[in-house]
């Protein structure tokens, strides 16, 4: 799919310099792979802000219990086949509460994206921040922060995640695991942008701005920053998928978000015992994760494919 | 799921439970008519017959045992696993399903132990030719030993009762510095004299405990002791890789015409430990090879219950006896919402009962509660509840009790749980929300769950608690678990709802004071309804433990003393030469 | 050469140090007390001081984490009296849980992980270098594609569903393999990789992928070096091109991907041997954390942090050996 870009974009050089979020768009437009990616992204994004009003539409608020859809004798399995999908629940019900399973993964939708989307921008913002300057100011800001990244990079961050998601009891579980998976996120990203820094850092059009007086603010806003959009918008979108694996990752080991709040990987991780008794309430969150995990990868492959073509790959 | 462990270490597990009388057996909720079949096999049945001698039996279990020690297993199945395999206590529980088990016997000793000066002393004469497993004679002295071994910092963890019932012992702290009590008397290597500091009517029930088993001083390894007990049941090590496997070979040197209740059976006993849940159920139920002389440590799976209940040959092989504890909701009664009496009462109409029982495996592995001691406590029918028996709740009745407290559009209110209880949080979430009380759900991990609701200043509203008796009175109920004066600031524990009423602290003095265990039984039942009437919890659950065993097991039935546990006593093999050796 | 290696060990040492305070300080915030969680359900406020004196849980958190750091080398007692526990170098404490030094503890578990992850590792370069080889010399063809498509999709399966695929398909269904129970390798070496199967496949699959996608890329970068160009056009036959010089150059980028995983997992894959019941590293880990067992938590932390450093470090010599340049 993505990887085809390869192949197609070389073929054919832009005859006019055309405004590169058009070409951009254009180009991942003309594959069916990554158009698919990018319609699925898209769906995934309208369904987590829409969330509360699709969960309205279906009828069923995420956290309603409904006795009625449930057998109790059998250890509340739902009633009907393929674990209660009907007209009044469109994807099923949760075993032993009957809740709608519809409302829950669209509302999972809404936490696993927005954990995700909120962790790269940490670690975004963090990494091209920390990569910026470490490659152009050099020197001891250079080695202080390439100690840093090593140091990051050196914590066995799956290990840490959970200690850190476990310890703190009290705060708003969202933001934090937001932050703590944004903290191990960055070093990834600072270090191509640092490389990318580092080869603008004297060229003529960067000396020149120096020579004209132009501040390291203002020389890293306006020379350096825009030269490297590319590679980092590539990246970002490459990281997504990671990020809402880790958000799941966590969550199916038990310290993610709080109840009753639902996210894909909580439901998948109650849901694994049924695989067998209730395979769709296991299939349905699952699909989920995966068709979005997939489409960010697809997308982000195609990106970094147009966007830096070149560029380094880790 | 380790949750399990830890949520049983601490808190169900802390205590012996003990199912008396034949309520055990009957059924309750004669108010729900679309009650089906009994799950499992009915109680009082043993599955698979009478065992034949040998063969290897396996436990498959998910979790490592907390403590062998016999100074520090309080972990209720982890008892059960102990006293029946690898150490005699002074008396122990008759090997028998239904209300028999509760019934004791002596063990180590000749008899079940001579009360004098008004049951503030007790003594015990030991049975002659025990012996360790190396042979060695069983003295006095080392269950004298093993008693002081549990008053060490370093050993703890296990029953509490030493501490409790003995005199003298204040600023003891183990022998492991070669200091001895004085409470306790050996004048010759068959004769144990316990002085205690009040006296305890129920001391034989006491001494059922692994605290008062012996433990050899050439034996000591401190808090190492717990990787290999030295065994004087049937029973000794061969193994033990912690959180991996165990295996128990014979001990040659136990004697079966010394022992009244262990048949010893297999010859061999292998726990596999560390598996997952599922996985075990699904294991069992098949039933392949190995698999058939295996039998599950840990409750099966909700998500099991489907595979078992339509399936009648698989049904037949599941256990599920009452656990002997009862699940409450405590409320907290030191300040608003719930210090006021009405707002509490319209708790114990706004709970649906019903949805609790369904979010805890439904119908066929719970009971609801409709008072605060278990069914095996009290007679049946002589216990009533204050508030009906009502199964689901009643929203009109709880609206009036509201608008009499002031608060006729409901309240705000929290709820602290540990994340396996997330779902009946939800529930309750629920059902609350039908009388306008919004409830906030706080889920912690297991580990820290009774930290954060002892922390008597940070408590939450409500909270999940559940108690097991200690004994076959009150005496091991309603003390620990509404007796104001055992508030802690911090790591309170039992009396979750901050209860304090000075009426029922005197009358439970009065009633600790009888003599007579039946009056005293009676008394607590009567002091039961009236804490009901100021509700400071209300009573939900009385769960049972579901457990499965494989089709070549014979001999197995849950033995109400270890909540619902196997009885390792007498568990066995239908042919021994199916399993693997 | 010396020098470089000296610098680095001492770089090794600083991580770890660092590494250790934050998880230190991390535990200390934790509202658990391992103490009261020792000491059971009905402990009086004296007995529970008593434990916690004994545990050394009274002290400030500097002098705990002094203390630590010196038992590591030194060793340290615990407790007091004749039974006293002496943990001899390297001493990373005693389990609050079951008395058991850390260190034992770990080297009990290290060989159930290092079997997964070798297992796994061996499985995964085979397949993914297999692929991602092939794809690129195929590039652009229906090979390519689908074995493209395939890596993606596969590595975006999180590892918890293809692990219950593969019980379900392998086990429930056709019966072919065992449920895992864990036999360790000296013991029986049939039944070790029988049980292993499962897992290896589940982790191997998602690897895999990965890397069949780097090394594609990598193998697609190499071949378009002038070099290669060069040596095809002197006629250099095909397989001597694409072994000699195209895998060379493309594996070097693989290999540093390579040691990270295999450093990661050494320490416990903690999902996979969660769900599959295998005794490792990360299970330890796992259930340390809910019994707020703190010395056993701090251990597989700083035994992780160990092996990934160490996996740089040595990448980094390789480096070095082929670039001396880097030494300066």
């Amino acid at each position: 799919m993505a990887i085809t870009l390869n192949t197609s974009t070389q073929a054919d050089p832009p005859v006019l310099p055309e405004h590169p979020l058009r070409s951009t768009s254009r180009k991942l437009w003309s594959d069916w792979g990554t158009r698919t990616a990018l319609i699925a992204v898209a769906l995934l994004i309208l369904t987590a802000l829409t969330a509360p009003l699709l969960a309205r539409l279906g009828g069923w608020s995420p956290t309603a219990f409904d006795s009625r859809a449930i057998d109790p004798y059998l250890g509340g399995m739902p009633r009907g086949s393929l674990g209660g999908i009907s007209a009044e629940h469109w994807l099923g019900v949760e075993p032993a509460t009957g809740r709608d399973l519809f409302a829950r993964v669209v509302h999972g939708a809404q936490v696993s994206l927005l954990i995700a989307f909120a962790a790269t921008a940490i670690v975004v913002v963090a990494g091209t921040a920390a990569g910026i300057a470490a490659g152009y100011f050099g020197g001891r800001v250079d080695t202080v922060l390439s100690r840093l990244m090593d140091l990051t990079m050196s914590f066995p961050s799956l290990i840490f995640m959970i200690a850190m998601m476990s310890v703190a009891q009290d705060v708003n579980r969202v933001l934090l695991m937001t932050v703590v998976i944004g903290v191990f996120g960055w070093p990834g990203i600072a270090r191509i942008v640092r490389g990318e820094a580092l080869s603008l850092r004297h060229r003529e059009y960067v000396d020149a701005a120096r020579v004209a007086g132009s501040g390291s603010w203002r020389i890293l806003t306006r020379e350096i920053l825009p030269n490297i959009s590319g590679p980092i918008i590539a990246y970002t979108t490459l990281l997504i998928p990671g990020m809402i694996s880790t958000e799941a990752a966590l969550s199916f080991l038990g310290v993610g978000v709080r109840p009753p709040t639902s996210s894909w990987g909580q439901m998948i991780a109650e849901a694994v015992t049924y695989y067998e008794t209730d395979p769709m309430y296991f299939l349905i969150p699952s699909a989920f994760l995966f068709i979005a995990v997939l489409a960010f990868t697809v997308l982000g492959d195609a990106l970094r494919d147009i966007l830096d073509p070149q560029g380094g790959r880790s | 799921m380790s949750r399990q462990t830890r949520a049983l270490s601490t808190a169900l597990s802390a205590s012996l439970a003990l199912a008396l009388l034949g309520a055990c057996t009957t059924q309750e909720g004669g108010s729900d008519p679309d009650r089906r079949e009994q799950p499992g096999v009915a109680t009082g049945t043993i599955i698979g017959g009478l065992p034949k001698k040998g063969g290897t039996l396996t436990v498959l279990s998910n979790q490592d045992f907390g403590h062998l020690d016999p100074a520090r297993n309080w972990v209720m199945p982890t008892m059960d696993f102990g006293t029946r395999l690898l150490y005699r206590t002074l008396t122990t529980f008759k090997a028998a399903p239904g209300d028999q088990g509760s019934g004791i016997v002596p063990d180590l000793a000749t008899d079940l132990g001579k009360p004098s000066k008004g049951g503030r002393v007790w003594t015990f004469k030991l049975k002659p030719g025990l012996k360790y497993e190396d042979g060695s004679p069983i003295r006095a002295q080392d269950i004298k030993y093993n008693v002081e071994r549990s008053f060490a910092p370093d050993l703890v963890g296990g029953p509490d009762y030493a501490q409790r019932y003995l005199a003298d012992t204040d600023g003891y702290t183990g022998p492991l510095q070669g200091k001895h009590l004085d409470s306790i008397q050996t004048p010759d290597e068959r004769t144990i004299i316990f002085s205690l500091r009040r006296p305890v009517a129920e001391f034989s029930y006491t001494v059922t405990l692994p605290t008062f088993s012996p433990v050899p001083q050439s034996q000591e390894k401190g808090v190492q002791y717990d990787l290999r007990p030295f065994s004087s049941g049937p029973y000794k090590i061969k193994s033990y890789a912690r959180g991996k496997k165990l295996i128990l070979v014979r001990n040659p040197h136990w004697a079966k015409t010394t022992d009244p209740v262990r048949e010893a059976y297999p010859d061999q006993i292998v726990v596999q430990m560390g598996l997952k849940g599922g996985q075990i159920d699904d294991r069992i139920i098949a039933s392949e090879g190995a698999d058939a002389s295996s039998v599950e440590w840990s409750d099966m799976q909700p998500s099991s219950i489907a595979k078992v209940l339509p399936r009648p040959e698989v049904k037949r092989r599941l256990v599920a006896e009452r656990t002997g504890c009862t699940d409450m909701l405590a409320l907290n009664t030191s300040r608003p919402p719930f210090s006021n009496l009405k707002l509490r009462q319209a708790m114990q109409y706004a709970v649906d009962k019903s949805a609790q029982v369904t979010a805890s495996g439904g119908p066929a592995l719970n009971d609801i509660a409709t008072r605060y001691l278990p069914p095996a406590l009290t007679g049946e029918g002589r216990s009533n509840s204050a508030y009906g028996r009502s199964t689901t709740s009643h929203a009109d009745k709880a609206k009036k009790l509201l608008a009499e407290g002031g608060k006729p559009n409901g309240f705000s209110t929290t709820i602290t749980v540990s994340t396996g209880d997330k779902t009946r949080a939800e529930a309750l979430q629920q059902s609350l929300s039908q009388v306008g009380v919004r409830l906030k759900i706080q889920t912690v991990d297991p580990s820290v769950y009774y930290d954060t609701i002892g922390d008597t200043k940070h408590a939450p509203d409500m909270a999940i608690n559940g108690w097991c008796p200690d004994y076959p009175s009150g005496s091991t109920f309603l003390p620990f678990v509404f007796d104001g004066r055992t508030i802690k600031e911090k790591g309170n524990q039992g009396n979750v709802s901050q209860f304090r009423d000075k009426a029922v602290e005197k009358r439970m003095d009065e009633i600790a004071a009888m003599s007579d265990a039946a009056s005293a039984d009676r008394a607590w039942n009567d002091l039961d309804i009236v804490i009901q009437s100021k509700s400071p919890a209300v009573p939900l659950l009385w769960k049972r433990k579901p457990l499965l065993v494989g089709d070549n097991i014979a001999g197995a039935f849950g033995h109400g003393a270890w909540t619902g546990q196997f009885d390792f006593a007498v568990i066995g093999l239908k042919d021994p030469s199916k399993s693997k050796g | 050469m010396i020098a470089y290696l000296v610098r680095r060990c001492l770089g090794v040492a600083g991580v770890l140090l660092a590494i250790c305070a934050v998880t230190f300080i991390i535990f200390y915030l934790l509202p658990a007390d391992p103490a009261a969680a020792a000491c059971g359900k009905t402990c009086s406020p004296q007995r529970l001081a008593e434990v916690r004196h004994y545990m050394g849980l009274d002290q400030p958190l500097w002098r705990q984490f002094g203390d630590y750091l010196v038992g590591i080398f030194a060793g340290r007692d615990l407790g007091s009296g004749p039974h006293a526990l002496h943990c001899g170098f390297p001493c990373l404490g005693y389990s609050y849980d079951n008395a058991l030094p850390v260190w034992d503890l770990l080297m009990d578990r290290l060989p159930v992980s290092a079997s997964l992850a070798f297992g796994a590792a061996c499985m995964w370069l085979v397949l993914g270098l297999g692929a991602g080889v092939t794809a690129a010399l195929k590039k652009g063809g229906l090979l390519d594609r689908t074995l493209m498509v395939t890596a993606v999709a596969t590595a975006s399966l999180p590892v918890y569903f293809t692990a219950v695929m593969l019980i379900y398909g392998l086990v429930r269904i056709s019966g072919l393999l065992p449920y895992p129970t864990y036999t360790p390798l000296t013991s029986d070496p049939l039944g070790w990789a029988t049980n292993l199967l499962l897992p290896w496949l589940a982790l191997a699959l998602l690897y895999a992928a990965m890397y069949a996608r780097q090394s594609r890329s990598s193998m697609i970068e190499a071949m378009a070096q002038p070099y290669i160009r060069t040596a095809r056009a002197k006629g250099m036959p095909a397989r001597t091109v694409v072994v000699k010089h195209g895998l060379r150059s493309a594996m070097m980028p693989v290999l540093t991907l390579f040691g990270m995983d295999l450093g990661a997992l050494l320490a416990g894959a903690v999902i996979t041997e969660s769900i599959f019941g295998i005794p490792g590293v990360g299970r330890l880990f796992y259930d340390a954390l809910q019994r707020s067992d703190q010395p056993v938590v701090l251990g597989v932390t700083l035994l992780a942090a160990f092996f990934i450093v160490m996996a740089n470090v040595l990448i980094d010599l390789l480096y070095a050996v082929i670039d001396p340049r880097v030494r300066t």
